[in-house]
């Protein structure tokens, strides 16, 4: 059995804000939520930026609630919540037992298990917080949702660094796709700006400088003068749906999801594999049943690192072939940062919203074009009136696994 | 310091609770206070109180029962 899936509801939490569409808004308007850090530890890092979600839990959960929930299931109840009311579900009469939840995460709780070991290692403490286990785990924000909504269909959590979420998203079509749920939240969070993940990251020198004249600047996909990533947080979950059962309740379906591709570079932890990424945008077409001058947007995973563009773009000429300079290819990262296990799922909410308003968000601080990168980046400027009818979304990651989702216009 | 008011502080501080309805006889489970948020409450009493209350599980019903706890190991471990 093989059904369609349709994309019913977003939701989201992002450095940009917290709708989906002052978010795309914001996309299209080449706004940065990239700033300097505020936080104590900010004085011993190297890297002050990051792109921070703004997010006052106590506005959406009790005292005792928010206490007990991590940053990032925060943010993921939140956007949760927010996918379910923009789909139009009633939870009343929806069959609970075929809805689940998959959700990507790189860190889980990565606060608590911080705050752990500080009371543990420096405050010299007998006993951590009872929740320590319960919002820590990498489950957490999944189990949660599942909680919150009484969903008893399958619930798991991915977690392949970067891409987490594109698996995450990917896996949960299967299970529409082919009949072993009716409804699925999709998605990813990540809240991992705390002091020890960041001094990790600097440690690995793939973190962006910080731009002299703006800091907003610092993340610069494709550009020669590009220095790496910021890191960012936030959540994004799609509500996917068997196609039918959503044009039998009237939903307003944002588009199809039809293509899911993924594969390993097994080459290098941290080296990307331009065979390895084309072979998964290759499977995503395939599964999507497209030929490559279909796609009319590719959002990348451009992160900004030395090593990723260049990578990247010679994927997508491998996968595209003579057709790669003739389509737009932007990195929204320059603009909202890389939300690691969030960020597919925060890309794959641009790439369904481009297609919806036919509009191709830019990549924003590049000014100095890499001739190793000479594609078509939709440089600095956002482009309307694009009449799109597929657009692919590109994640890839450490560890070597490539998550691809293409999603469709349904008309 | 006085055990039942200082939980009773703990409790109204963590569940935003109304005051009165914390008194010694009030149950946990009246008070939609399940039992791994009870662990909460005597991890705070534990920091508060400065003692240790052992790992093994107790039998906790009513707010008493927690100080009853709590006034039983300040007096075994000198906190009081």
């Amino acid at each position: 059995m093989t059904r369609r899936v349709a994309i019913t509801g977003l939701g989201l939490v992002s450095p940009l804000g917290n709708t989906p569409e002052i978010f795309f808004n914001a996309l299209m308007a080449g706004k940065s939520g990239i700033r300097r850090i505020e936080a104590d530890f900010a004085e011993r890092l190297d890297t002050k930026i990051a792109a921070q979600a703004e997010f006052d839990p106590l506005q959406h959960f009790t005292k005792h609630k928010a206490s007990s929930l991590d940053r990032v299931s925060q943010f993921a109840l939140y956007a949760a919540g927010q996918a379910i009311i923009d789909a139009g579900l009633d939870m009343e009469r929806v069959d609970k037992s075929r809805m689940g939840v998959y959700l990507g995460t790189g860190m889980g709780g990565a606060a608590s298990v911080e705050e752990g070991y500080v009371r543990l290692y420096r405050d010299s403490a007998e006993r951590l917080k009872p929740f320590t286990v319960l919002m820590a785990m990498n489950n957490a924000a999944a189990s949660q949702i599942g909680l919150e909504y009484g969903l008893t269909g399958a619930n798991l959590t991915y977690s392949t660094a970067c891409s987490s979420s594109s698996i995450a998203i990917g896996e949960a079509f299967h299970q529409v796709r082919h009949g072993y749920a009716d409804v699925m939240l999709a998605g990813g969070a990540e809240a991992l700006l705390t002091f020890g993940t960041i001094k990790a990251w600097e440690a690995l020198r793939a973190l962006a400088s910080e731009d002299k004249g703006n800091a907003s600047a610092s993340c610069k996909p494709f550009a020669a003068d590009r220095s790496g990533l910021v890191l960012g947080e936030g959540s994004a979950i799609v509500v996917l749906e068997d196609m039918e059962l959503a044009k039998l309740r009237g939903a307003h379906i944002y588009a199809e999801l039809t293509g899911y591709g993924s594969g390993n570079d097994s080459s290098h932890i941290t080296q990307p594999s331009p065979a390895g990424q084309a072979a998964a945008m290759r499977a995503a077409l395939h599964c999507a049943g497209l030929i490559p001058s279909e796609i009319g947007y590719i959002n990348a995973h451009g992160t900004g690192t030395p090593l990723n563009d260049p990578a990247e773009t010679a994927a997508i000429k491998l996968a595209f072939g003579e057709h790669a300079p003739n389509i737009p290819v932007s990195s929204t990262k320059s603009m909202h940062g890389h939300l690691m296990g969030a960020t597919s799922a925060v890309e794959f909410v641009a790439c369904v919203l481009a297609l919806t308003h036919g509009a191709v968000p830019p990549t924003i601080n590049l000014q100095n074009p890499d001739p190793a990168c000479d594609l078509d980046y939709v440089p600095n400027v956002g482009r309307r009136g694009v009449p799109l009818r597929h657009v692919m979304s590109n994640s890839f990651a450490f560890g070597g696994t490539s998550g691809v989702l293409i999603a469709s216009r349904v008309d | 310091m006085d055990t039942f008011a200082t939980l009773r502080d703990i409790i109204v501080e963590k569940f935003e609770k109304d005051p009165a309805e914390i008194t010694p006889e009030a149950t946990f489970e009246t008070l939609e206070i399940d039992s791994l948020d009870t662990f909460d409450i005597i991890f705070s009493a534990e920091e508060k109180f400065g003692i240790k209350v052992p790992n093994e599980q107790v039998e906790i019903k009513t707010v008493q029962d927690v100080v009853n706890l709590i006034d039983k190991l300040r007096a075994a471990q000198g906190k009081v």
